[in-house]
């Protein structure tokens, strides 16, 4: 178990290692003067002798590399010269919504995928079996940016749901069902998202361990289909489905960005595509690495859970 | 209730498949006295271990149908609801499996999976429970049984994964244990371990066995009777003794044959039984046997040949040219 | 289980692969139109997909215009089949990059083994890591300005990492088998086996692979698209046409169902392709 963890760790820093570099070469990849572009509205000379500085962009570039990078370690992530606010502060408080909506949408998710996978599995086949299976196959072709903008057309816009449209976001801190109400079609898009993963692929490893000699052992000893279903049945399952949604992270995050980019939700994503259409580079840099960085660390919280759930894992 | 604890009455198992009806196992019959041990015998393929998921009610719950009777201890199987079985099941007859790699579930702790039965069907409370794991664990012949209750069956040898899966049988006292090839998947040292410690704790308990295997090494010492299988359906049944040194059907005698632990005192080569187990969806109307029997005649593929009492006490045979009555071979 | 239930999961296998089935090709001759729309938009008896009729705005589906117009009044019927241009050569190209790539290296790394896998593997599977449509988003939002072909590169370029993975997977399931381990032993080529036993054992699993992954590009440059990340307007993509009705749901929502009917559409025709070739071909557990 220590080795195995050593290993991740190893593995997880030279992952974010790549990360840094690859956000830090980002800025590279602009066409022209970086500081010309970075600086953009923003240009005077006050602001560029502040950003040559910060930057030290007269230096050579691993220099730079090395100065971007203890400023990161220290929690500076730059200051927007285009906003004049600092990174790490906008990302601070858009970072919470993000959070949320995932948490939302996963309890969503998984609350669905699990029973509807469960029984699609005692009858293979079968006609709930056929329906989930149809139904789950077709809402894997159809985009989230799809859902939404049909969820929203119907219920906000032909039923007049209030808290629903676009640009009717409530912070929870001011008002928290009308929060819950502003976030409940952009969390169910996400859940729409997962469930169609998570129940296939719960569905596929069920039957196959509902196959397994240790199920009719159970089954022998006079245990309720329930139980067998939930205790002998879903703990050696729930391991492919917490690998699935360590890797669906990435995508969930992805999703989110477009579902607040059509409700005009302030979370990172709709701050990232307005930074982007703004040109403010250093804001666009600074969320791409907290992101990027944050789905790996999540992804590693994953493989150790499934670690501690099944134990044959860090035994081999 | 007499001493009779299971009577068996032309049971048949049909599995459902893509090409067709399976019939896997027709037509048997027996009884099965308290403190008896039985032994089912037949090659891999013969039907045995489909026959001893039947007889409790264990076989999977979709395409399959199974008629005739089976009786245990006043409850009739056949037909019973999963709920009615899970009455008995654990309490009245419970199963040793044939794999102990694959019947414990790996990623539950073994005496989490003791527990479970007791806590479920004995409604004990976690400490009594756990105090009873232990004890059971020590019963089997586990080393240290404290510290193994924490262990996963993956830190556990074959031999000992499979005493768990003894214990776990044993949980809730049942009168009758099914051990389906118990040694099958073990190594040939801990063989006989495993044996020896069902046969002990069979008079230990009280308990009547059937002990369902292809080697009839395994069952000369320890049955009273046999059954022996041959393609879903019995073809010679009788004392141990008698199916031994009086058996009248051919494949008894191949099965003896091919056996190494009866043959080996007499140094004969041991002889391999010609040809292969019949696929049973291409069953003929005559004996299942004959294609591979070298005593078969133009009637054996015509016509089946139903059991025929012999000489000893519920000794009984399927054959038109069985083998004559005085000593066996080997 | 014991070998008399092993034997029947056997029978109850079907001894010939599952016909392919009338929806199969129901779907081949959807995506079948939709190419051949896509190659000869210009040819065919359409109305500019950049005219803009200030007379008929946001007309509804009709004689005159077959689906309606946009806001701007131009046709959408139109604007589909020239948008459908785009989400044709993002997941044509991106996948001839992500293959043309991902496949050989993933074929030699199985092959070979050795350090050459291990290098690769490690390589791949920290880029795995990293999730794809941030790192499109990312590098699209730096690389400016965007272009179709900037649009692929990066996107195919993403891809590579996955395509490796399921190849070198379905590769090295089939290098240990035992007729290529023995033409091995018998002194054929490497140039040998990998065109004339693992090719062609691969390539059912990599067609099946291929289509879901054209399936799975078409969804990221849409999901760009819809951000404001692909082609500039306005030039017409069904993301891009998403997009703009944004703005105009309540008006005239004609304009965002008809494109995203065109998108999925397509792209539950192409995972129903792959789907049913992978059963076809009795793929079984090639994780994608």
């Amino acid at each position: 178990m220590a080795r195995y963890l050593i290993r991740r760790v190893v593995m997880l820093v030279g992952i974010v290692f790549v990360i840094s570099v690859g956000a830090f070469y980002l800025i590279h990849l602009l066409p022209g003067d970086p500081a010309v572009v970075i600086l953009g509205t923003g240009d005077s000379p006050q602001n560029r002798a502040i950003l040559f500085k910060e930057l030290g962009l007269n230096k050579p570039i691993w220099d730079q590399y090395f100065i971007w990078m203890r400023n990161i370690l220290h929690g500076n992530l730059g200051t927007s010269f285009i906003s004049q606010t600092s990174v790490a502060g906008t990302i601070r408080a858009a970072l919470p919504i993000d959070l949320e909506l995932i948490v939302l949408s996963q309890i969503l998710a998984f609350a669905t995928a699990i029973p509807a996978a469960m029984r699609s599995a005692r009858k293979p086949d079968g006609p709930l079996d056929r329906v989930l299976g149809a139904t789950s196959f077709t809402l894997l072709s159809i985009p989230p940016f799809i859902i939404i903008v049909l969820l929203v057309l119907f219920i906000a816009i032909k039923l007049q749901i209030p808290h629903t449209g676009p640009s009717s976001y409530v912070s929870f801190s001011s008002d928290w069902i009308g929060n819950l109400e502003s976030l409940a079609l952009p969390a169910f898009t996400l859940a729409i998202a997962s469930f169609v993963v998570y129940y296939r692929v719960l569905r596929s490893d069920l039957i196959a361990t509902l196959q397994e000699e240790f199920i009719t052992l159970a089954r022998s000893k006079g245990l309720s289909s329930r139980r067998i279903m939930w205790r002998h049945a879903f703990r050696p399952s729930s391991v492919a489905l917490l690998g699935t949604a360590g890797v669906n992270i990435g995508g969930l995050l992805a999703s989110g960005f477009v579902v607040q980019y059509l409700l005009a939700i302030p979370g990172l994503g709709y701050t990232l595509i307005s930074a982007i259409a703004q040109s403010d580079y250093l804001l666009v840099q600074g969320i791409v690495l907290v992101v990027s960085v944050g789905v790996i660390v999540i992804n590693f919280l994953f493989d150790f859970i499934i670690n501690l759930v099944d134990p044959r894992i860090s035994r081999e | 209730m007499s001493d009779r604890l299971l009577e068996v009455r032309d049971l048949a198992t049909t599995f459902a498949t893509a090409g067709g009806p399976l019939p896997a196992v027709g037509g048997v019959s027996f009884d099965l006295n308290q403190n008896e041990t039985l032994g089912i015998v037949g090659e891999s393929g013969s039907g045995k271990t489909v026959l001893s998921r039947t007889i409790m009610g264990l076989q999977p719950r979709t395409n399959v149908t199974v008629s005739g009777s089976a009786r245990l201890n006043g409850f009739e199987v056949v037909g019973a609801s999963e709920e009615a079985k899970r009455g008995i099941w654990g309490t009245e007859v419970a199963m040793v499996f044939q794999d102990p790699m694959t019947s414990l579930n790996p990623v539950m702790r073994i005496g989490k999976q003791i527990d479970e039965v007791l806590r479920v069907r004995l409604g004990m409370d976690k400490a009594a429970a756990k105090a009873r794991a232990i004890e059971l664990l020590e019963l089997v012949g586990i080393p240290s049984p404290v510290e193994r209750y924490r262990a996963y069956p993956g830190q556990l040898s074959g031999g000992m994964r499979q005493r768990v899966v003894i214990a776990i049988a044993l949980a809730c006292s049942p009168k009758l244990l099914m051990a389906d090839e118990p040694t099958t998947g073990l190594d040939v040292t801990i063989q006989a371990q495993i044996l020896n410690l069902l046969d002990r704790l069979k008079s230990q308990l009280q308990m009547s066995v059937i002990l369902v295997t292809h080697d009839l090494g395994v069952v000369a010492t320890r049955t009273s009777r046999i059954i022996v299988m041959y393609a879903g359906r019995v073809v010679e049944t009788g004392s141990t003794r008698d199916v031994f040194q009086n058996h009248r059907m051919p494949y008894t005698r191949a099965l003896l044959e091919s056996s190494p632990k009866v043959a080996s005192h007499s140094h004969t080569r041991l002889q391999a039984i010609p040809g292969r187990p019949p696929n049973l969806m291409k069953l003929t109307a005559g004996c299942a046997f004959a294609p591979r029997c070298a005593y078969a005649t133009e009637r054996c593929h015509r016509e089946r040949p139903e059991l025929t009492a012999a000489e000893g006490p519920g000794h009984a045979f399927a054959c038109w040219n069985p083998l004559p009555t005085t000593r066996g071979a080997s | 289980m014991s070998d008399q239930l092993e034997e029947l999961t056997l029978i109850n296998r079907p001894e010939k692969s599952r016909p392919l089935g009338l929806l199969f090709w129901i779907c081949v001759g959807w995506v079948g139109l939709n190419i051949f729309g896509a190659i000869f938009a210009n040819l065919l008896p359409l109305p500019d997909p950049l005219f803009q009729n200030y007379s008929a705005i946001n007309v509804g589906p009709g004689i005159h215009h077959l689906l309606g117009t946009d806001d701007l009044g131009r046709d959408i019927f139109s604007r589909i089949v020239f948008g459908s241009r785009v989400s044709l050569a993002v997941g044509a190209g991106a996948m001839l990059i992500g293959f043309g790539l991902g496949a050989p290296l993933g074929m030699l790394a199985a092959y070979r083994r050795g350090r050459f896998d291990a290098i690769f593997t490690t390589f791949m599977y920290v880029l795995l890591a990293f999730p794809a449509i941030i790192a499109t988003i990312a590098v699209l939002s730096f690389w400016t300005p965007r272009a179709l072909v900037k649009i692929i590169v990066v996107i195919g370029l993403a891809s590579v990492p996955l395509v490796y993975r399921v190849i070198r997977t379905a590769t090295m399931g089939i290098a240990t088998k035992d007729y290529v381990v023995a033409a091995r032993i018998q002194g054929a080529t490497d140039t040998r086996i990998l065109f004339k036993e693992l090719l062609p054992n691969v390539a059912p699993i990599g067609v099946s692979f291929l289509l879901i992954g054209i399936a799975t590009v078409i969804t990221l440059e849409g999901a760009l698209a819809f951000l404001g990340l692909s082609v500039n307007p306005p030039t017409p993509s069904w993301g891009n046409m998403i997009n703009e009705s944004r703005t105009v749901l309540a008006q005239n929502p004609w304009l965002v169902i008809f494109p995203s009917l065109a998108l999925c559409l397509f792209l539950l025709c192409l995972n129903f392709i792959g789907d049913r070739l992978r059963s076809h071909f009795d793929v079984t557990e090639v994780k994608l």
